[in-house]
Parts: C-alpha cells; sequence; structure tokens
C-alpha cells in the first residue's frame, strides 16, 4: 500500500477549487493507495500539491521533502500539462496507476 | 567560443551578406552607414557588457546544454531568477544605450519555441525539438544574435491569411520539398534585422486549418539567398547624415526596424520547428508575446531612467530645479517608470515551470506591465517635454553654435544657468527631443504602444487571464448570496 498526502498552496488567487479536486482525487483513488493522515512526521510515498496556479509557489523544497514522489497540480495543469479542469482528478489517477505499473 | 567580444561581433557582421535597401539604394556596408551603424553599437553593447566583470552576473548565465558560460541573450529561462535578471539586464542595458538594443526578441524567440516545440513533439510524434536543440546549441556556441521574426504584413486585418487577395500577406510554405520548404511573405517591424546572424520566424496569429500553410517556425541565415530588407525611416533620421553630434541627441545608439522580404526562400528540414501544425501557432504566439510584454518592463524602464536624468539635467540647467512643480514632475517621472519595472519583475517572479523545463513568465502580469507601457512612457516624455521647454524644439543647430560669426549669438542667447555651457544645455535638449520625438521615439514611444502587440491584444488576454468568475465568487460570500 502506498502512503499519500495532499499538501495546499496558501490560495490567494486560485484558477481552480483545490478542495473540489483533492475531494474527486479522494473518491476516484485506485486500489493500493491511501491518504495517511495519522502520522505526520511519516514521510508519504507521493504526495499531492495542489497549487492554485501555474506560479505553484508552493512547490518548495521543504514542501517536496515530504514525499518520496511528487504530482503538481498548478491550476490547470498537471505535472505543468495542460488538463482540462474536470478532468485534473481523473489525470492524477492515471499518473498513480502509471507509477504503480513501473514497479 | 560561447562569448563573442564586442569587437567580433562586429567583425562578424561584415562578414554577412546583407541585401539591404535605404532611401531608395542598396547599402553595399550597413555596418558603416551613418544612419545604420548607431543600432549597431546598441547591439554591440549587449556583447561589450557580458565581457565586464561588472556586468557579467545580468549579462550571462550557464547555458544547461553545456554548462558553458554564455551570453543571457542566447540563454533558456531555468528558474525565476533568471527570468527576473532578464528584465535587470534590459533595464541596464536600455540605461546603456538610451535606445532599443534590439536583442530581445531573438532571447524571446527561443526561449517561445522550445516550450511548443517540446510540447508539440510530445503530442504529435513530431521531431521539431531536437532540430530546435540543435539550432539553439549552434547559438549558444557562436554568440549569435538572432532576429525573433513574427510580424506578418497582413493586408486586410478583418481576413483570416488563407482569404487574403495577395496570399503573401503572410509568410508561407509556398513548395514542400525531399530536403526542406520554400517560404514567401515578409516580415514587418523587424527590430535588429540587419544586426543579426540569423532569423527565427514564428507565426503571427492563430491559424486555422484553412492557414496550414501560414503556420510556419524556422530558422535562416540573415543573408539566405532570397531574402532582403527594406529599411524603415525614422524621425530626424538624415540628421545622421550631417555629422553633426549634438544635433542627432544620441550620437553612439539607435535601434532600427526593417521590413524582411523572403522571396522563395529554401529552408532546409533541419532549420524547420514547425510546418502546417496549425493548432501550436496560438501557443507559439502567445508565449512569445508573453515574453516580449515583459521584455518592455525592462528595456523601457531603462530608457526612462536616461529619460528622467536628462528632465533633471534641463531643470538644473534651466535654473528651475528648485520650483516645487519641477520636483513633483520628477516624483511622478520616477513613480511611473518604477511602477513599468515593479510589473516586469512580477510577471518574472511569479513564473513557472513548463513541461520542456523551460520557464515562462506569469503572462497576466506579463500583459499588464505591457498594457501599461502603452500609456506610462507617453506621460514620462510629455512631463519630459514639459520639464525640458519649447527650446527643445526650437533650438539653433550645431553648425549654428560652431559657426565663427553667429556662433557667440547662439552661445550667448541659449545659456540657461551661468555656469553650465550653452552647449551642456543643448546636448541635453537635444537627447530628450531624440527619446521623445527623434530617432529613438521610435522605441520609446510607438513601439511601447505597439510593439509585442497593440493595446488591444493585452486586453483580450488579460480578460482571459482575469479570473473574473473567482472575482464575482468573492463578492457573493461576502455579500451574503448562495
Amino acid at each position: 500500500m502506498k502512503t499519500m498526502g495532499i499538501k495546499f498552496c496558501g490560495g490567494c488567487n486560485p484558477l481552480i477549487e483545490r478542495s473540489e479536486v483533492a475531494n474527486e482525487l479522494k473518491s476516484i483513488l485506485p486500489e493500493g493507495f491511501t491518504f495517511d493522515s495519522d502520522d505526520p512526521s511519516r514521510r508519504w510515498d507521493i504526495g499531492i500539491l495542489i497549487c492554485g496556479c501555474p506560479t505553484a509557489c508552493a512547490d518548495r523544497p521543504e514542501h517536496r521533502s515530504l514525499a518520496a514522489a511528487w504530482i503538481l497540480v498548478s491550476g490547470p495543469m498537471v505535472d505543468r500539462h495542460s488538463v482540462s479542469v474536470e478532468n485534473i482528478a481523473r489525470s492524477i489517477v492515471d499518473k498513480l496507476e502509471a507509477m504503480a505499473q513501473t514497479e | 567560443m560561447p562569448l563573442k567580444t564586442a569587437a567580433q561581433y562586429e567583425e562578424s557582421l561584415r562578414g554577412l551578406n546583407l541585401k539591404v535597401y535605404l532611401l531608395g539604394e542598396r547599402v553595399s556596408n550597413p555596418v558603416d552607414h551613418p544612419i545604420i551603424r548607431p543600432s549597431m553599437n546598441s547591439v554591440k553593447m549587449t556583447y561589450a557588457l557580458a565581457e565586464d566583470p561588472q556586468y557579467e552576473d545580468l549579462m550571462t548565465a550557464k547555458s544547461h546544454l553545456t554548462g558553458n558560460k554564455v551570453n543571457r541573450f542566447c540563454h533558456l529561462h531555468r528558474n525565476t531568477d533568471d527570468l527576473v535578471k532578464k528584465v535587470k539586464m534590459q533595464r541596464l542595458l536600455g540605461q546603456k544605450t538610451g535606445a532599443c538594443f534590439q536583442r530581445c526578441v531573438g532571447m524571446d524567440a527561443i526561449n517561445a519555441v522550445d516550450s511548443v516545440t517540446f510540447e508539440m513533439d510530445q503530442k504529435l510524434g513530431t521531431g521539431y525539438y531536437e532540430r530546435f536543440r540543435k539550432f539553439l546549441l549552434m547559438m549558444q556556441e557562436q554568440d549569435l544574435t538572432v532576429d525573433g521574426a513574427m510580424t506578418d504584413t497582413k493586408g486586410d486585418r478583418g481576413l483570416p491569411p488563407c482569404k487574403q487577395q495577395d496570399p503573401d500577406m503572410y509568410v508561407r510554405v509556398v513548395e514542400k520539398k525531399s530536403d526542406g520548404i520554400v517560404v514567401r511573405g515578409a516580415k514587418a517591424h523587424q527590430t535588429g534585422a540587419l544586426n543579426s546572424h540569423w532569423i527565427l520566424v514564428m507565426p503571427t496569429i492563430t491559424m486555422t486549418k484553412d492557414d496550414a500553410d501560414y503556420a510556419v517556425c524556422f530558422a535562416a541565415p540573415a543573408d539566405a539567398e532570397g531574402i532582403y530588407y527594406i529599411y524603415g525611416r525614422q524621425s530626424c533620421d538624415t540628421r545622421k547624415l550631417e555629422k553633426s553630434e549634438i544635433d542627432v541627441g544620441n550620437a553612439g545608439f539607435g535601434g532600427h526596424e526593417a521590413l524582411m522580404v523572403f522571396e522563395d526562400v529554401f529552408v532546409p528540414w533541419e532549420n524547420v520547428f514547425m510546418c502546417g501544425e496549425y493548432d501550436f501557432s496560438g501557443a507559439l504566439v502567445e508565449r512569445f508575446a508573453g515574453y516580449h510584454r515583459q521584455s518592455y518592463g525592462g528595456c523601457k524602464v531603462g530608457v526612462g531612467d536616461v529619460l528622467i536624468g536628462a528632465a533633471a539635467l534641463a531643470a538644473d540647467y534651466n535654473g528651475a530645479a528648485r520650483a516645487s512643480h519641477i520636483k513633483d514632475k520628477l516624483i511622478e517621472m520616477i513613480h511611473l517608470n518604477e511602477t513599468l519595472y515593479a510589473c516586469g519583475i512580477a510577471c518574472s517572479a511569479e513564473g513557472h515551470e513548463t513541461a520542456s523545463g523551460t520557464y515562462l513568465i506569469n503572462l497576466l502580469l506579463a500583459n499588464v506591465c505591457k498594457q501599461n507601457v502603452t500609456r506610462f512612457p507617453y506621460e514620462i516624455a510629455r512631463l519630459a517635454e514639459d520639464i525640458a521647454g519649447g527650446l527643445m524644439v526650437t533650438m539653433a543647430s550645431e553648425k549654428d553654435l560652431r559657426h565663427p560669426e553667429i556662433g557667440k549669438t547662439v552661445e550667448k542667447y541659449f545659456r540657461g544657468v551661468s555656469a553650465v555651457p550653452t552647449e551642456h544645455r543643448m546636448r541635453i535638449l537635444r537627447l530628450i527631443e531624440n527619446i521623445t520625438l527623434g530617432t529613438a521615439a521610435v522605441g520609446y514611444r510607438t513601439e511601447s504602444m505597439h510593439g509585442a502587440g497593440s493595446p488591444q491584444a493585452q486586453r483580450i488576454m488579460i480578460s482571459r487571464q482575469g479570473n473574473l468568475d473567482r472575482k464575482k465568487g468573492l463578492a457573493k460570500a461576502l455579500a451574503g448570496i448562495k
């Protein structure tokens, strides 16, 4: 089971509803992944960094150190590729499944 | 040799075989032509400052391709610090030249073409990115000046490229061969074209399927067979033929634009970076324009620094510096100029990485930056003219000042405060004239209006990127509207 965590940017001027992305992701999370909120000191296997706009100001080393691997949402982009807003969560799931297959 | 010296740059231009027309005549030696040479000096400054340890932190960067030190004008932005340094470099060069130094268009073009070709290849399986990287490597290793050529002549603005009565109103592919393409058309307003080694051509608008032949991006040597240039006139340009140093205002530096004509130019496939992929033309236009709108938050500010300094000197020389309204006008000029700079820095600091690894500015803030540039330099120029006084445009010539008989009269009646020589006053007033309505006004005023896109182009982008629905949501939440 891969542990996951979500980190948000501060949300000053978001182009997307960040909480909606997080909630949808939780609702369609594939098997083999779980959100780990019990022990914040433990490093996640995968972090989802949800930033409201392409600037992605929360993409900083101190956040990156919280997980072994990251998927970056920055406004209507996932890992710097444009995605329609309604498909952001789905795109994250696709990436998680691709990660699982490569292991 | 990743860095050329200034002298090597000038010498390299002499090796080009450019076909140039100016004032109805073919120019055999553009480098030494008195009308053209000041613009060459401005580009040369981009090489000279890169050699100087005082400026190398801004003027140079480490190539991510080779690890070599390269001129920043040949560099792809690897982080937001690079974007910020770009703007600072441009301000510095504006200060050193008081004119358009021309090399930004190539820098903005390579950064736009890099990320778009990468994304094009990822989606379509084309091979443009690697071709472009080879071109970029050559540009960096030879420290080339590249002219980013976007603006087509456009013909009837109400019609798309394919519907124009004359199909050459936009640069297009007229033939595809096994070894390359043949292109025809012309690019207008080409800044620094005669001071460039290569040209990087991009489409000027978002193309549709019917305009696929116009969705073309390629590089060509500036002196390739079939390319020729018709030099653009500037206000007061023939003063440069009079051998007067004072009357031209800025004898050392200038800018230039030219019509660049492609008369069935052959481009080998290795230098083609888009050919018919119309879906990506919009992204290329948007990114190049965004980078170039950022640029104006640096270069115009540097020229503004010169103009503000000149206006303050004019006030000193006129004996008006202590007047409170003069002080207030100088404060207003500084406020406007630094507001331009603030937007240039802001859109850089808020930049982000693209899929290729190259950083893009915050497009909303870059468009806000340029929208301010369409206005503030005009107000700064107006205030400079206000402070300078009418003598700026009614003053006698340098020849009159040097004249054995009337020279004493010019000296006597054009003097301001007694401690300042009349010649100094004439020089500073001519510099203000040069920037506000002489040759440099092309760059400081009308280019501020239309360069990198006319004001309405920015307003369209601001509308697209302004996130108005969220603002409505914020208002509804506070007003208690469910």
